[in-house]
């Protein structure tokens, strides 16, 4: 959040005020007085008289005639909007609807079976029966795995060590299709396996979401995913 | 007999209930102006109709939300549109680009048709003060795009800027 210096006088908010309804600000000021609009009454107030008074300039623009799909793309857009129920909750799990996320995702898939190909011919003691190859987001990069032997109990094994911030942790999470959202299994330690029972949760799935992100020590404050995505992956039923 | 009065307000209030129909008068009614404004603003059709689409969703989705003590939901409307467009050529940093397409001026200010009290004023300043606002409000130029242009230093037109809208604050009230 931004909040408004100490030392701002009237005049030089309602300059920012001026120049942010103008045009003229830089992106990083525009971000700013955007945040700030939220919760700052007087610049709010300021930003709306300027916005009234150079309104009328907009009619210098010549109008122009959209293509008649503009309306139908507003319309599936609209539809789209509609069936998601916005609560405050809405925004912060909104990656779950992150199309390029899930694309990238499926790019992975192919260095997920080749990794876990490996996998199975160097643990042939123990079979799984579902595994999970945990990928960075960006650059796709392997950081776990995980694997079931049975579907009441899974192990998370690090591929490395990854690095969390010093006052960050790293929490583990889960999703099957139709669940109403992630459910948390718990913080990680980097670098160190974990062995999650699934006593209280439904059985593994195939298609089932795992995700690592970054949150607060004690883990996420509501009991949803707060942070980034530090890994993400599918969970892929072994034959 | 004159123009029946598009109630703006009320189609707004319509949409923060949910009533599709409304959505599509506000935007027979403006989309081809929002368009024009956003299009100035971007240099490029089809980005202007990304702005345009962006803009109708959210003013879809913060329709009830809106509130009428602050402005007019026609002005709003056009707010809305304007800051996304403003958003993405800061974003994409024109600039870089951007100094060589900064348009001829084939495409000018034709204010004599426009009597609102804004260009009233505007006229009280001097011509090349008055150049600056326009470029920055309806090209979306930056201060250092409109010093290339005018061929002015940059100190100087950033002056001319915050005088400029002193005077206009002055003139209109």
């Amino acid at each position: 959040m931004t909040t408004r210096p100490v030392d701002e006088t009237p005049d030089e908010r309602d300059e920012l005020a001026s120049e942010y309804v103008l045009g003229t600000l830089s992106a990083e000021r525009r971000t700013e007085v955007q945040q700030r609009l939220n919760d700052d009454a007087e610049l709010r107030t300021a930003v709306d008289a300027w916005e009234r008074r150079l309104l009328g300039l907009t009619d210098l623009a010549e109008p122009e005639n959209p293509s008649h799909l503009l309306w139908q793309r507003i319309e599936r857009s609209v539809n789209a909007l509609n069936r998601q129920p916005v609560t405050p909750t809405a925004e912060r799990s909104s990656w779950w609807n992150l199309l390029p996320l899930w694309r990238g995702l499926a790019g992975a898939g192919l260095a997920a079976t080749l990794l876990l190909g490996a996998l199975l011919l160097t643990q042939a003691t123990v079979k799984p029966t579902y595994m999970v190859v945990l990928v960075a987001p960006q650059d796709k990069a392997p950081g776990w795995v995980i694997q079931a032997s049975n579907r009441r109990e899974i192990q998370l094994i690090p591929l490395g060590v990854a690095e969390v911030p010093a006052d960050k942790a790293l929490e583990f999470w889960t999703k099957a299709e139709g669940w109403q959202g992630p459910v948390s299994l718990g913080l990680v330690k980097p670098g160190q396996t974990l062995s999650v029972p699934l006593d209280k949760l439904p059985p593994l799935e195939p298609n089932q979401l795992f995700e690592l992100t970054l949150e607060n020590p004690s883990g996420s404050p509501i009991g949803k995913p707060t942070g980034p995505i530090q890994f993400i992956g599918r969970a892929v039923k072994v034959i | 007999m004159p123009e029946p009065i598009f109630d703006y307000e009320a189609r707004l209030a319509a949409c923060g209930r949910g009533e599709r129909q409304a959505l599509r008068d506000l935007y027979v009614q403006e989309s081809p102006r929002l368009l024009g404004v956003a299009k100035r603003l971007v240099r490029d059709t089809a980005l202007a109709e990304d702005i345009v689409h962006d803009a109708f969703l959210k003013i879809w989705a913060g329709a009830a939300g809106f509130d009428p003590t602050r402005g007019s939901a026609r002005g709003w409307m056009y707010s809305v549109t304007r800051h996304l467009a403003l958003n993405f050529i800061r974003d994409n940093s024109r600039e870089i680009q951007g100094d060589t397409d900064v348009q001829n001026d084939a495409e000018t200010f034709d204010a004599d048709v426009h009597s609102s009290r804004i260009h009233r004023c505007l006229e009280q300043l001097e011509p090349s003060r008055r150049i600056c606002i326009l470029h920055a409000y309806v090209d979306g130029y930056s201060h250092a795009q409109i010093s290339h242009k005018l061929g002015t230093p940059l100190g100087t037109v950033k002056a001319w800027i915050k005088r400029s809208l002193t005077a206009l604050r002055e003139c209109m009230g």
